[in-house]
């Protein structure tokens, strides 16, 4: 009997378990399963690391660091208010006053403020480290990926920056996002008192990162060029100023400073215009610059030699206009080389008759205006060469000098560079290997392309021309030239569309000048504009010198020396006053 | 006992015939020994019963110590990943601060300091035959390069006007026609003046490290008439 009541009340209570384990294995199993995990299982992002933009040597121009941001609750920190302030303000190099005002409290609702963002983890480590010994409340640290620019401003114009949430903005960090940004990886696993449960649920997708972009830039260079440029626009009081400086064998893009830029470094302080590269973003009509080019087409065309005799009057009716030169002067006799060394508007304006208005076009084209350089930059600009079908008889002669058409920095420099490698254009390059932009297109040295504009005899009688602009006594840059060295240049003075009437009357002019060095080997070319500055600048005066500090720079940098062979001796004049040194 | 036994045994004999009496003899039932009482058995069970303990508390040990020395490591292992966070951390930092001690801007300000300059005139020693290549030209105060900027340009309101007075012409060598103003545009003077903070002390180490006198009087010339337009002087 005794048994029998004891079996039954075991029965029942195994019963009872019985129901329990189904409630909880059939039943709730999954609220509880979820409950687990929210207890023990922890998921976190693994941030892809940004990749850097490296210039030729290896230097990065940008980097990421791993940063934090010091935030904090007022409600909390408010009784230890100024201590913490103190503290922060002597670590942080913040304002004193500024934080206190953030660590104290308001109201009830405002639960959290940033302190301080994108600082150095070991920073924020050592700060929080300090606070706890003091044990205030309130302060607390979050992850903050640090995008650093250490040179600053230096290449800003063409690297870019990213904004807040770690995408590209401008530059090439916008426009190669997807290379350096990577792709985030993600990890889940189990903790248990902050560590983690070996052999517990874990996995892991690995993040991809981003890769390094290298530049042919060389920071130095650029550094040189962005500093002498800002030195020249603001003594011209003007507006703008672009340099650009090209390894003439390769079309490698040593250094492309503008002016204004700014510091990548300090974004709140960049105005938006100024974000990418207003050399190659902005147009303008190159004016005399552009002659060596026409004159090296119609040299290539077998129309003229250097010392082709041109008889050049004080001024030339074209239409309804009147075509002049910067120098007033009546019937002169100028070889070709002449004109170009006192860069005579009508002298190359008649010099360009010979050549119909479709060779012309087709020589400008095969120079490369009109079409973007596609060195990997947002935002080129393609200029305009107009086509040679609406060309008036004005236009003709006006492109012949380098009016009414309009290029960007970099594609006249790039043309300028086809003299200098021989009459071959090789397309200028900003990136080392090969990239491809957002917009799909891939860049790079890897596919730089040559052709064929002139000949190379063309080319380097064109460079002899050229070399006698910096020739003291003979061309209209004598402060051009560098003692020792044979330096071809072109001065350029061109006046701009612009102002309410959209007219050149109103719309300032840009000062330019463009060579290469040596004149007969030549190894580096540079193209300075410098735009709307004060009366009085011209290409020689005040690009000129800014191409010569630049140029020298790189000679000695890349240790070339002279040649040291017998300069050019091409007559400028001819007839009877045919004398040199009569100017 | 035997007595007993005897007594019976005379019993039976007593009813049975004598014939039988070998049968009985040997039908009579003995005791055997027990199987396990058999010394070889007893001797083999007792050291298997140990290796199995053995083993079984082997295992359970050896897991658990597994599983202690899992955690352990795992403590290790977390401890060790925070140190590596610190460390990185610290590297890159060390290496931030590298790259700011690098920075091309702060070398020239450090050189600047020292009084050097830039170089206008590259030229060479070739080791080979010890010629001179280009044409080696001492470095002067004109070839600074001013890399600081100039300080942003006063509000109107605030500007002051100044009486602009005709600065003697510059060296007359400069003076082409198309840039007889501005070929000293990039004078030393210009570089160095204009500049009201910061450039001013720079100006004068420059102007201190200058060999020639007289270049330095018409430097300060244009840097009057040029600061005069600067702030705001009409011309």
């Amino acid at each position: 009997m005794r048994l029998r009541v004891g079996l039954l009340i075991i029965a029942m209570l195994l019963s009872l378990f019985g129901a329990r384990l189904f409630q909880l294995q059939g039943v709730d199993s999954k609220a509880y399963a979820s409950r687990a995990e929210a207890a023990g299982l922890v998921s976190i992002e693994l941030p892809a690391k940004r990749g850097r933009i490296l210039d030729r040597n290896g230097v990065p121009l940008a980097a990421s660091i791993a940063g934090t941001m010091i935030v904090a609750d007022p409600t909390r920190t408010t009784p230890h208010a100024e201590a913490i302030a103190k503290i922060l303000a002597e670590r942080l190099h913040k304002d004193y006053f500024d934080l206190l005002a953030k660590l104290t409290k308001k109201n009830d609702h405002v639960r959290f403020v940033y302190v301080a963002r994108r600082i150095p983890s070991t920073l924020a480590a050592n700060v929080m480290d300090e606070l706890r010994k003091h044990e205030y409340a309130g302060v607390d640290t979050r992850s903050d990926p640090l995008r650093t620019y250490p040179a600053g401003d230096v290449a800003a114009n063409l690297v870019g920056l990213v904004g807040v949430d770690g995408m590209g903005l401008a530059g090439l960090e916008l426009n190669f996002d997807k290379l350096l940004a990577g792709k985030d990886g993600k990890e889940t696993y189990e903790v248990g008192g902050g560590n983690r449960i070996p052999l517990g649920e874990n996995s892991r997708v690995k993040p991809v990162e981003g890769k390094d972009l290298r530049l042919t830039i060389d920071r130095d260079v650029q550094w040189y060029s962005q500093r002498v440029l800002r030195a020249a626009v603001q003594s011209a009081k003007a507006k703008s100023g672009a340099a650009v400086v090209l390894d003439s064998r390769t079309g490698e893009l040593l250094a492309l400073a503008d002016y204004p830029s700014f510091d990548p470094n300090k974004p709140g302080r960049a105005s938006e215009g100024l974000l990418n590269s207003k050399a190659l973003a902005d147009v303008y009509e190159p004016g005399s610059v552009e002659k060596v080019l026409t004159a090296s087409s119609l040299i290539d065309a077998g129309k003229v030699t250097p010392t082709t005799k041109i008889r050049v009057p004080g001024d030339l009716p074209v239409l309804d206009r009147n075509i002049g030169d910067w120098f007033e002067h009546g019937l002169i006799r100028l070889t070709m080389a002449g004109v170009i060394a006192r860069s005579s508007n009508i002298g190359t304006a008649l010099a360009a008759t010979e050549l119909t208005p479709e060779q012309l076009w087709s020589y400008l084209d095969k120079f490369g205006l009109g079409r973007r350089t596609g060195v990997g930059v947002p935002f080129e600009t393609r200029g305009l060469l107009p086509p040679a079908s609406i060309w008036s008889f004005l236009t003709r002669a006006q492109v012949a000098f380098g009016q009414g058409l309009s290029v960007n920095v970099l594609q006249l420099a790039a043309a300028v560079n086809s003299l200098a490698n021989g009459g071959e254009l090789v397309a200028p390059s900003l990136v080392e290997g090969r990239a491809t932009t957002a917009k799909g297109e891939v860049v790079g040295t890897a596919t730089t392309t040559r052709h064929r504009v002139v000949s190379s005899r063309a080319a380097s009688q064109t460079a002899q021309m050229m070399e006698l602009v910096t020739t003291p006594d003979v061309g209209t840059a004598p402060d051009a030239g560098i003692e020792g060295y044979r330096v071809a240049g072109k001065t350029g003075t061109a006046q701009e569309v612009g102002g309410k009437c959209k007219c050149y009357q109103d719309g300032g002019i840009a000062v330019s000048f463009a060579g290469f060095a040596p004149a007969d080997k030549p190894r580096f070319t540079v193209y300075v504009v410098v735009k709307d500055p004060a009366e009085g600048a011209s290409g020689g005066g005040t690009a000129g010198p800014v191409f010569r500090k630049i140029l020298s720079y790189v000679l000695q940098k890349y240790a070339v020396p002279p040649t040291g062979t017998a300069p050019s001796t091409l007559p400028i004049k001819w007839g009877r006053h045919a004398a040199r040194a009569d100017r | 006992m035997s007595t007993l036994t005897n007594s019976a045994k005379a019993g039976v004999r007593a009813r049975v015939p004598r014939f039988a009496e070998a049968a009985v003899e040997r039908a009579r039932l003995t005791v055997v020994p027990p199987r396990r009482s058999l010394g070889r058995t007893e001797a083999a069970r007792m050291p298997f019963a140990v290796l199995v303990i053995a083993i079984l508390a082997a295992g359970v040990v050896g897991l658990l110590m597994f599983n202690t020395n899992m955690q352990q490591a795992s403590f290790k292992a977390t401890a060790l990943q925070a140190r590596v966070d610190v460390l990185t951390a610290r590297e890159q930092s060390l290496d931030l601060e590298l790259d700011q001690l690098r920075d091309p801007q702060h070398l020239a300000v450090a050189a600047k300091r020292l009084g050097m300059v830039a170089p206008s005139q590259p030229a060479f020693v070739r080791l080979g035959d010890g010629r001179v290549l280009g044409t080696p030209t001492p470095a002067t105060a004109g070839d600074s390069v001013r890399i600081n900027p100039l300080p942003p340009p006063l509000p109107d309101e605030i500007k002051q006007k100044t009486v602009f007075v005709k600065a003697r012409p510059t060296t007359p060598e400069n003076t082409s026609r198309n840039g007889s103003k501005t070929s000293g545009s990039d004078t030393p003077a210009t570089s160095a003046t204009g500049t009201r903070a910061g450039d001013r002390k720079k100006a004068n180490t420059d102007t201190g490290t200058s060999t020639t006198g007289n270049s330095n009087t018409g430097n300060s010339n244009t840097g009057n008439s040029n600061s005069a337009a600067d702030s705001g002087a009409t011309r």
